[in-house]
Formats: C-alpha cells, structure tokens, sequence
C-alpha cells in the first residue's frame, strides 16, 4: 500500500508485503510502533483504503470488488473518538443500530441494553458533546455491541478508558470471540494484546517481522528475563555495576531494582547470587520475557 | 434501501433534538425577508420604480436562494465537524454505498429546504402581501430542488478538502461574500456598472434567484432558459466533483 506523494514529499509506502489470515472466533493482534502500518492494514480491511496492489478479504468478499458486502461483516472503533456529537447517547446507539439494519423498536431495545452493560445509563438522555472524552469513548465501543456483525475492528480501543472499565470491555470481547465472533485488534499496551490476543502479528516499517500466539513469540526473545530484587539497603555504588551489565531496562527505586537482562538463564541467576551476597534480598522475582520485551527487541532489531 | 433511511433518520434525529437549529432552519429565510426585505421596502422602495413590484416581492426569490446556500453551508459545516471528530470515517464504513451516503444527506437538504420554501413563501403572501403566482410553482420547486443539490455538492467539495478550521471558516466567509453579493440576489443587475454585470451574470447564485424570482413572482430576465440549463450544468458538475471527493476522502 503506497500513499501517494504530497506536497514536497516522497510516496509513502505504508504496507509492504503482508500476508495473514485470522480464523473465525478468534482474537487477533497487531501491534507494531507509531507509523509501522497498523491503522492502514485496518483501513484497508474495513473498505476505507483501496490497496495500490494485492488483494484483501473479509469473510471472502473483497475489499475492493465487494466494499458493501464486507461493511455488512464489520463494525469498527477507530483510533479517534467517532461519536455523534449533537445526539443523545441513547440517540448514538440507536442511530447505529439503524445503520446495521436494524428496525426501531429493536434499535431502542438493544441499545437500551447496552446502556446498561457499559453502565451509561445516567448518561443516556446527555449529548455526546457533552460528554468527557473517556465517556465518549465508551459510548463509541459501546456501539460494536448494538449489531453483532461477524467480525470486529478495534483500533486502540481502550485509549481513554479507566482500568476498571477496560477490564470489563476486556472480558466483553472475550465473551464475544467465545461466541464464534471475529475480532482484529491494534493497541500500543502490550499487557493488553498479552492478555487478550490468540494470535499476534509484529509489524514494523510496513513489514511483518514476527507471528505467533504469546508462547510462539517468547521462543523469539528466549534469552530475555525481567529481573526484580528487592533491597533491605541499596548497596552503595550498585547502580553503576547494574549498568555495566547492560541490562535492556533497569530502574531503581528506593530499594527496588527493576531490570530486563538479555543473557543465558545461568548468567542471570549467577548475577542475583552475586548481589544477594553483598546486601540483604527481600524478594527476588524473575521472570521470562514479556510481551513488550519481545516487541522491543524485535522492532529494535529490524 | 436501508442506508438512505438510516442517513434521513440520522439527519432528522439531529436537527429535531436541536430546537435551535429546528428554528433556524425553518424561518431563517423568512425572517431575512422580515427584517431585511421590509428594512429596504419601507427605506427605499421598489428597486424596478415599478409600483406594482415592491422590495419584498423582488426579494422573495433571493431571499430562497440564499436559504439554498445556507443550508449547503451549514451542512458543509457539519461534514466539516464529523469529519473532524473521526463520525465521517467511521460512517463509511456502516453498511451503505457513497452514492446512498451522499444521496441521503442531499435528500434531507432537499426535503428542508422545501419546507423552508413553503414557509417563506405562504407567510410572504399572507404577511407582506407578495404577489406569488400559484401556476409557477412547481417552477419555484424545481429551482429549490436544483438550487440546494448544486450548492450541496459544491460545499462538500471544499468541506471534504480542507483539513483545517481556520481555512475552512474564512473560505465560506468568502463564498458567502462574493457569491451573495455579487449577484442578482439584493439588488436589480442593470443599473450596476458593466464589470460588476459580468460577474454577477457568472455567478449561478444569480442564475438561481432568476429563476427562482420568475417561479415566485413571475419577473423573468432575458437569458432566463440559459441560466436555467447553465445552472443545470453547475449541479452536474458539482456533483461529479463531490462525489469523486468523497471516494477519495476516507485517506
């Protein structure tokens, strides 16, 4: 996918070479840095974007050839905040259900449901302009609930939610992939695409560099551990012995340490040995990379 | 079918729900012809010296146009916040083809601009005394008609280009400027110097109030066919060209 040239501007080639495919109830992630080309493979996906070559498909209906009948498919939460603004939130729910198809009666029924299960419901007569940007937000995922169309496009969809909030949509998604729909998903909180995806796909530059579910992607960054040791006493000068190990991440905090080490399991072992004999350990934890290691390490690699 | 139903009823639901805009969009050209039109009858009197034509009746035809326009401008303006709030791109996605997405919006702005018209016009008669010429109605209709879909398209040109707010607002301001006065809309074109003719006579704002004058009072000018078919042609073209806009404006 090449965007044209602008103004004093060289063509951009936002999508080079990309090929997956995404099974029938299952969740499905890309994460990639900003500009890796996340939002325009969604663009693409839900008829937005027509592709300067190759070829996509929505439950089997082209992108191109067939725009109507994929937008049938979808329903999507863009990265901005797309909420009517001079309707009510009752009226935002209803009006989409509209647009899906869906007869009034029904509309209002379904969306008076909705209002309850995203908890807006001393919110469902007020305006959306006059809504804070994290209620506007709700309202907007809220929509994707109205039509249960067979595959959902997310794209950072818990920006602006509270931690609460996103957990509950979290389990909503769950609920709804269990229920046999597709959901495709972009975020920039790798705890998030740890925690919910079946399957994600790394991209960077407009390239795919890894995929794989979550066990699948560890095996890439085998050698990375997150390393947190707690102190009794920071002992003096550590700091500067930490940074000589090179660590990918260290922080130190009172008497904590946080680190991520990329060495071979017997060498991270031996260097908390080491510590734990010059000072008193309180709590020791070390675990295998996470997800935002992987990430990190591989689109610093590539 | 359902994607033009679901466009009305989303328009329907937004200007209904404002009370404000409700209002404004029904008497707005009513009360230009009110305030303005009865300010100039009283002051001035018949821009033709004809005792038989008064300002109000000269005016009545303009003072539709401009309701066209702003209507097209208003929505313009709405196009501009959803696209804006990122309601615009989501929307091209909901299960509706371009052509319905536009067809609706056109569709509302027609119906509006209808009642708009039926309102100037009956209170013009029963208030100010207009002498309306009941057989050129359906004249009168056809003109609103081709009058709101040619400036409909033609704002959503610049409404679907412009990225900025401060661009947009003076642009508008501009259209409102130069296409609003620079016509037949206020004043009579003969007495006006040759340059200012010219202009005016290339404006389809004036090819629209012309027609809408004959349709409402039954006052032709000579190229009345010509500035027919030639706003005819502006409606075409403006179409062609928003339409092709909108297919390239979900980048």
């Amino acid at each position: 996918m090449v965007y044209p040239a602008r103004r004093r501007q060289q063509p951009v080639r936002a999508v080079n070479g990309m090929s997956f495919a995404v099974c029938r109830g299952e969740i499905f992630g890309l994460l990639g840095p900003n500009g890796a080309g996340k939002t325009t493979i969604l663009k693409i996906l839900t008829t937005l974007l027509t592709p300067t070559s190759g070829r996509a498909e929505v439950l089997g209906h082209d992108v191109v050839a067939e725009p109507l009948a994929v937008r049938r498919a979808i329903s999507i939460v863009l990265q901005e905040t797309a909420v009517e603004l001079f309707l009510s939130v009752r009226d935002n729910l209803v009006t989409y259900g509209r647009f899906h198809g869906l007869d009034h009666a029904e509309a209002q029924r379904r969306a008076g449901q909705t209002i309850e299960k995203f908890f807006l419901s001393e919110y469902a007569g007020q305006k959306a302009q006059d809504l804070s940007g994290g209620l506007r937000r709700r309202v907007q995922v809220a929509k994707m609930f109205i039509v249960p169309t067979p595959v959902m496009f997310l794209d950072e969809f818990s920006t602006g939610m509270d931690p609460i909030l996103k957990r509950t949509v979290m389990g909503y998604l769950r609920e709804e992939a269990a229920s046999g729909r597709t959901i495709v998903l972009t975020t920039q909180v790798m705890s998030e695409a740890e925690e919910l995806c079946d399957d994600i796909l790394i991209m960077h530059r407009g390239r795919s560099i890894a995929q794989g579910d979550l066990n699948k992607l560890k095996l890439l960054a085998r050698d990375v551990y997150d390393v947190t040791l707690t102190f009794e006493t920071i002992p003096p000068g550590l700091g500067g012995e930490l940074e000589a190990l090179k660590p990918q991440r260290l922080q130190i905090d009172h008497g904590t340490v946080e680190m991520t080490l990329k060495a071979q399991e017997r060498e991270v072992l031996e260097t908390i040995a080491g510590l734990a004999a010059r000072a008193r350990l309180l709590h020791v934890e070390v675990s295998g990379a996470s997800l935002e290691d992987i990430f990190v390490e591989l689109t610093k690699e590539t | 079918m359902h994607g033009l139903e679901a466009i009305l009823y989303r328009e329907a639901k937004i200007r209904f729900t404002n009370f404000a805009w409700l209002f404004w969009d029904a008497f707005y050209p009513l009360g230009n012809l009110l305030v303005f039109g009865v300010g100039i009858n009283h002051a001035l009197g018949s821009p033709l010296h004809d005792p038989n034509i008064s300002y109000n009746d000269f005016f009545l035809g303009g003072v539709l146009a401009m309701a066209t326009f702003g209507i097209a401008a208003n929505t313009a303006w709405g196009f501009f916040l959803d696209r804006d709030n990122g309601i615009f791109l989501e929307m091209l996605t909901y299960p509706l083809s371009r052509a319905q997405y536009l067809g609706g919006k056109v569709s509302f702005n027609i119906l509006l601009a209808i009642v708009q018209a039926a309102i100037t016009v009956g209170m013009s008669a029963l208030l100010l005394g207009v002498k309306v010429k009941p057989a050129l109605l359906p004249l009168l209709l056809g003109g609103v008609i081709l009058g709101t879909a040619g400036w409909f398209f033609f704002f959503a040109i610049f409404a679907l280009r412009i990225r900025r707010n401060d661009i947009f607002n003076t642009v508008t301001s501009m259209f409102y400027f130069f296409f609003l006065f620079a016509s037949s809309m206020f004043y009579p074109l003969d007495p006006l110097p040759r340059w200012f003719r010219s202009a005016a006579l290339c404006n389809p704002v004036t090819w629209e109030v012309d027609l809408l004058r004959y349709g409402s009072i039954g006052l032709g000018t000579e190229h009345l066919v010509t500035e027919a078919l030639a706003l005819v042609g502006f409606t075409l073209v403006a179409f062609y060209l928003g339409v092709r806009t909108l297919n390239r404006a979900s980048s």
